[in-house]
């Protein structure tokens, strides 16, 4: 067994400490961390139940105070624990979602880039068709026919939806791989095409992968709390980051502004987060990432 | 509590004005002008007054038609001392009061011209009874026998028996339409015929447009035998948001809102120019069952179809304290299918008292048991859910709708609520394509519309029972209420009729609300009929002095 | 060129065929099948419903009704609304220029801000004017379009100095009674809040774009060389790097189409204007099928037609280009 070639990419310790020396992203990741923590263990930080309306007369519509530091909906629902309990659903929808996406992008566009010829110009042209649809527009349009969807099946429609421009750049890089040296010697040596595409050029386009996870994840946070808001989303009374907002409009936001105030801080601080790191992550794993 | 505090403060001084103005000599009838802009968060359905179903509707068709009699404020609904000719100049009663003779005001015209004629009258009626055209009022002209036209000026009202409601049912459930417009189109398609979208009347105020989603208009007729109203225009703006119709009438582009939110009430307290006028509740509100299947109405519905399901539900939420949370002070829990205005209301009813605990008791000796781990109840496999249709429109009946699913929620069921927009709320609710809808009734001034909705007349297809409850023993006793001629034996009467509708529980029934409109200072107003603020529009006023941009506009066509 | 334009135009094609089938068989498949739903609404006349029959063959099977859906979409025959009462492409005809409007406005605005923005930046880069505009733009580009939306309105709520109404696009009631300039002025009242959301966010979106395109040119050759030559940084970046960075912007410029068409459904549900997006709302809560699928077919011509322009502004501008893709 002869050692695999060596790859162009950064050691893992080289980008590590590309990231560490990023101040912004060390600041991102810590508060990701703390988002994430805070979200999942929900029932332990959580002051209230996210669904008890426990008192609907004189508990409803409370500004913030000690008792209720993001104050109370219009059903004495505490907002803190709504936002809590929904950053749960919705950061796990957009992990999810992401993954699925990832998952079909790289190989879409792996699978293109490696085929080439007829194969190859006929995906990139479906691609291109994909690409022109506005992802929101359709969405809006099977949720609203299909009003009964579960979490699940929205996380995989999101999911589906969203995987198009990543396969582009998987199927640039696969091309610019597919002639390096070390796939060649790679193929000179018999290697089967799974194992190529798995073991040596796969590993090549790991950067744009994780860069459009991390973007993708902050994008799908807002492409979920803009359905909730609207109505065709995420459904109450489980909360999500989206639908807390959903019933505040206009006139309402002057009154109780908290009620759209921090879950839509929520979104933006997470959102932000992730885009700092996935800023990061591009200058960490580029060779020529010199970009301040 | 400051909240509290400040909102009695304003229901007091609104009390204290509900008498209206006093037109102060000569300055309204000297110089008419002004447009009276109505935000309102309901599209109308149709404006064809037999097949109305949506309060807009009603109120455009309302002063674009004409009674043959109107009634005062009184609301005194038996005999006829409290009525006020309108398109009849006088009547007079037959010896053994089983005919009504109606003598129509020979200056009456339609909007086209053509004058209004005894025909006119005796086809309103054939148009309301046919069958063919499914009209939701029908019951509530049951008495009538027929309409005959002597000459061309008289309308005789022929009734199938005497009783104290006669008068009424010949002049308020009817308005008079044109026969000549109408082509002689019948059925099903009377809905969609060109003419219920654009109406020719004979009231004080002609139809103008109607754009779809956005507004409808209605103008002075100048030349009205009635005399020319005040104002100008009338025009309704579509709202599909409860908040964008607040915003208008804040913002100065509306002047009159209705079904005011305690919020909004509060939020009022700040703006001077806006007067909040409160009206005797003459409207219920409720969570209507449908007992037949939506799919099916052959069968009856898998859950909803048994009277013991229905009652535990109503025992699982606390009515009480849901009217308190959704409207403050402004509304009291329903007593069932009725008002407490009504003289005829006994208010000592027995309720279904709310106790999540007997509700768990008796689910579980119905068969429905919590099996699995999601604590929703189920009974051979099937699950104790079903889906609440909501007018989003409403902001209190979403307020409601949320809460009671959480309560229905703490014994074990399971409840969907599906907002839809108010025009395809009304579809739903009129094809009766629902398991259960928050659904409310704006009552007129007599009990007898109880057949219309709750009886078994209105049940069929085209009926206003949408739900489709149907007791022989409650019509008996209603017919039996109705035909009562002292106040007393009737509110006995109807007490025993509302005590088989509450204990058989085709509906929880939730609030009563006081109704509050918020009118815009420029915008003078005699006192407001409490059942429909809008017949005396014609009335209504702005002084020269007070008029803004427009108001002098003049109404196109 | 011809031959580009013409595969191009073509693309634009079976982007509206794959929505209209993806809409359509969604609704047809979805429970209930809602456009069975829609043809039983009493509100619809008999006449429409015959067209409706005869148009879209509602009792042959699926297959064959897809080929006539397909077939009177492109005919340009998009149904009838029961909601508004009239046909669909009345309907839309109407809303979509207010849609283009708030767009329009937007895209002039958020290139102007976005470019200037990034200019500013790169000046310096990782200064601290760098880093300020780097942050902001970051924070509006993680905002929520519904979210900035609600908040411009509180602050109007809150600061009404200069009244501006936060919902519709016109005063209903007196816009008819008012001048061409009074006209004008109400819209452009109305216009403030709305087009001020959705330039911000995607002002934010061009300048990270922007700058991240400057960055890339300034290290290039013939930069290097004026430097040499002594000419000030200011210039170089305006008259050299610039210019340069502008070809990614006009591809933005295709990109920005979708992102202002979906940040439009949000900001005019919101400020409720009378729009594409506010149709599409509409048409949810009314359960109106036939112009919920029709207004999702027109917004993709729309975003298509957008990326074709910015295709065609791109050979314009770099006439080096070959036209292979």
């Amino acid at each position: 067994m002869i050692a695999e070639p060596s790859h162009a990419i950064p050691s893992r310790g080289t980008i590590a400490r590309r990231l560490l020396a990023n101040r912004s992203a060390v600041a991102a990741i810590a508060l990701l961390l703390v988002i994430v923590i805070l979200c999942a263990a929900a029932p332990l930080f959580a002051p209230y139940d996210p669904i008890a309306q426990p008192d609907i007369i004189r508990g409803k519509d409370l500004p913030p105070s000690a008792l209720h530091p993001f104050g109370t909906d219009g059903y004495s629902r505490d907002v803190l624990s709504r936002v809590l309990y929904g950053g749960r659903l919705s950061l796990s929808v957009a992990l999810v979602a992401t993954l699925v996406s990832i998952t079909l992008g790289t190989a879409y566009g792996a699978v293109a880039g490696y085929a080439g010829g007829i194969v190859e110009s006929v995906m990139m042209r479906i691609l291109d068709a994909l690409l022109s649809i506005p992802r929101l527009l359709v969405l809006i349009a099977i949720f609203a026919t299909w009003n009964d969807l579960h979490a699940k099946a929205f996380v995989i429609i999101v999911g589906l939806t969203g995987w198009y421009s990543l396969s582009r750049i998987v199927r640039g890089e696969v091309l610019a791989i597919k002639g390096e040296e070390f796939v060649m010697s790679a193929r000179a040596l018999g290697a089967g095409r799974t194992r190529i595409l798995l073991r040596h050029i796969l590993p090549n386009v790991l950067t744009p992968i994780i860069v459009a996870a991390a973007l993708g994840v902050g994008h799908v946070i807002l492409l979920e709390a803009g359905l909730s808001y609207l109505g065709v989303g995420l459904q109450p009374p489980t909360p999500s980051w989206g639908n807390i907002i959903q019933d505040v409009s206009a006139t309402q936001v002057a009154t109780v502004w908290w009620l759209a105030f921090f879950p839509g801080m929520a979104i933006i601080l997470t959102v932000m987060a992730f885009n700092v790191l996935g800023d990061a992550l591009r200058e960490a794993l580029e060779p020529r990432g010199m970009r301040t | 509590m400051r909240q509290l505090a400040a909102l009695a403060a304003i229901l007091l001084t609104a009390i204290a004005c509900e008498g209206g103005n006093k037109p102060s000599l000569g300055d309204a009838a000297a110089t008419p002008g002004g447009t009276l802009v109505i935000a309102s968060a309901g599209e109308p359905d149709v404006l064809f007054p037999p097949l109305t179903a949506t309060i807009t509707g009603r109120q455009i068709t309302e002063l674009v038609y004409d009674h043959l009699a109107d009634l005062g404020n009184s609301l005194n609904t038996v005999g006829d001392a409290d009525f006020k000719p309108h398109l009849a100049k006088s009547w007079a009663w037959s010896p053994d009061s089983l005919s009504i003779q109606f003598h129509l005001d020979p200056a009456a015209k339609w909007h086209d011209g053509v004058p209004v004629r005894a025909s006119d009258v005796a086809f309103t009626y054939a148009i309301y009874k046919d069958t063919a055209n499914a009209s939701p009022l029908a019951p509530l002209i049951a008495d009538i026998d027929s309409v005959t036209a002597p000459d061309s000026l008289t309308a005789v009202f022929w009734f199938n028996k005497r009783s104290p409601l006669q008068f009424f049912e010949a002049t308020n459930p009817m308005v008079i339409i044109p026969e000549h417009a109408l082509h002689g189109i019948r059925g099903q398609t009377l809905r969609t015929a060109p003419f219920a979208r654009a109406p020719i009347g004979s009231g004080r105020y002609r139809f103008v447009e109607w754009n779809p989603g956005s507004s409808v208009e209605i103008a002075a007729d100048r030349a009205n035998y009635l005399g020319r109203p005040n104002l100008n225009r009338v025009i309704w703006t579509i709202a599909p948001d409860p908040n964008v119709a607040f915003t208008r009438l804040i913002g100065g582009e509306a002047d009159f809102l209705e079904q005011l939110t305690p919020p909004e009430l509060s939020q009022l307290a700040t703006h001077n120019d806006i007067r909040v006028v409160l009206l005797p509740g003459l409207e219920y509100n409720f969570i209507q069952f449908n007992l037949r299947d939506p799919k099916n109405a052959a069968r009856p519905h898998d859950v909803l179809g048994d009277r013991g399901v229905r009652r535990a539900l109503t025992m699982a939420v606390d009515r009480s304290r849901i009217v308190q949370s959704v409207y403050d002070s402004l509304a009291a829990p329903a007593l069932g299918p009725t008002v407490r205005a009504y003289p005829t209301t006994d208010t000592t009813l027995q309720e279904i008292p709310y106790s999540p605990d007997d509700a768990r008791r008796l689910l579980d000796s119905l068969g429905w048991r919590v099996t699995g781990a999601d604590s929703i109840r189920r009974r051979n496999g099937h699950p104790l859910e079903f889906t609440l249709t909501v007018p989003g429109s409403s902001k209190n009946r979403v307020n409601m709708a949320v809460i009671i699913q959480d309560q229905l929620k703490q014994v074990g069921a399971k409840l969907n609520i599906d907002k839809l927009d108010y025009a395809a709320f009304i579809t739903r609710e009129t094809q009766r394509k629902f398991d259960a809808m928050m659904g409310g009734w704006h009552v007129d001034a007599s009990p007898a519309g109880i057949r219309q909705t709750w009886g078994s007349a209105g049940a069929r297809a085209g009926g206003s029972n949408y739900g489709s409850y149907t007791n022989a023993a409650f019509d008996a006793q209603v017919d039996s209420a109705l035909s009562s001629m002292t106040l007393d034996d009737r509110r006995a009467r109807f007490k025993r009729a509302y005590q088989t509708i509450i204990d058989d529980a085709p509906a929880i029934w939730l609030a009563e609300p006081k109704s509050a409109v918020a009118i815009n200072h420029r915008i003078h107003t005699p006192a407001l009929r409490p059942d429909s603020w809008w017949s005396s529009i014609g009335e209504w006023w702005v002084p020269p002095a007070e008029r803004i941009a427009r108001d002098s506009v003049n109404p196109r066509r | 060129m011809a031959r580009y334009l013409l595969g191009r135009l073509l693309q634009v094609a079976v982007v509206v065929v794959l929505v209209a089938t993806i809409t359509f068989f969604l609704i047809h498949l979805a429970p209930g099948d809602p456009f069975a739903e829609a043809v039983a609404n009493p509100d619809v006349t008999e006449k429409v419903r015959a067209h409706w029959r005869e148009a879209y063959g509602l009792d042959r099977p699926l297959p064959e009704q897809y080929v006539k859906y397909v077939a009177s979409i492109a005919r340009g025959d998009l149904g009838w609304s029961f909601s508004a009462q009239r046909p669909v492409a009345d309907e839309l005809r109407d809303k979509l220029p207010n849609t283009m409007f708030l767009m329009a406005l937007a895209l002039l605005g958020s290139f102007a801000v976005g470019i200037g923005a990034a200019v500013l930046q790169v000046m310096k880069p990782g200064s601290l004017t760098d880093r300020v505009i780097g942050g902001l733009s970051l924070f509006l580009f993680s905002l929520p379009e519904f979210w900035l939306a609600l908040m411009m309105i509180f602050l109007a709520y809150r600061f009404p100095i200069f009244h501006i109404p936060i919902g519709g696009m016109i005063d209903s009631t007196a816009h008819s009674s008012l001048g061409l300039g009074g006209r004008i002025a109400d819209v452009a009242r109305h216009a403030v809040l709305p087009v001020a959301t959705l330039t911000l966010i995607l002002s934010a979106v061009v300048a990270r774009y922007q700058r991240a395109a400057l960055l890339d040119v300034l290290p290039a050759e013939y930069v290097k060389t004026a430097r040499a030559k002594g000419v000030p940084e200011r210039t170089i970046v305006r008259h050299h790097a610039l210019r340069n960075a502008l070809l990614p912007t006009i591809s933005l410029f295709g990109l920005a189409f979708p992102a202002l068409l979906t940040g439009a459904v949000y900001v005019e549900k919101v400020f409720s204007w009378p729009g594409m997006g506010q149709v599409i709302i509409n048409s949810i809560g009314s359960r109106d099928y036939p112009l919920l699928m029709a207004s999702v077919i027109v917004g993709s011509i729309v975003v298509a037609l957008g990326s074709l322009l910015a295709d065609l502004l791109y050979m314009v501008a770099d006439p080096r280009l070959a036209y292979d893709r």
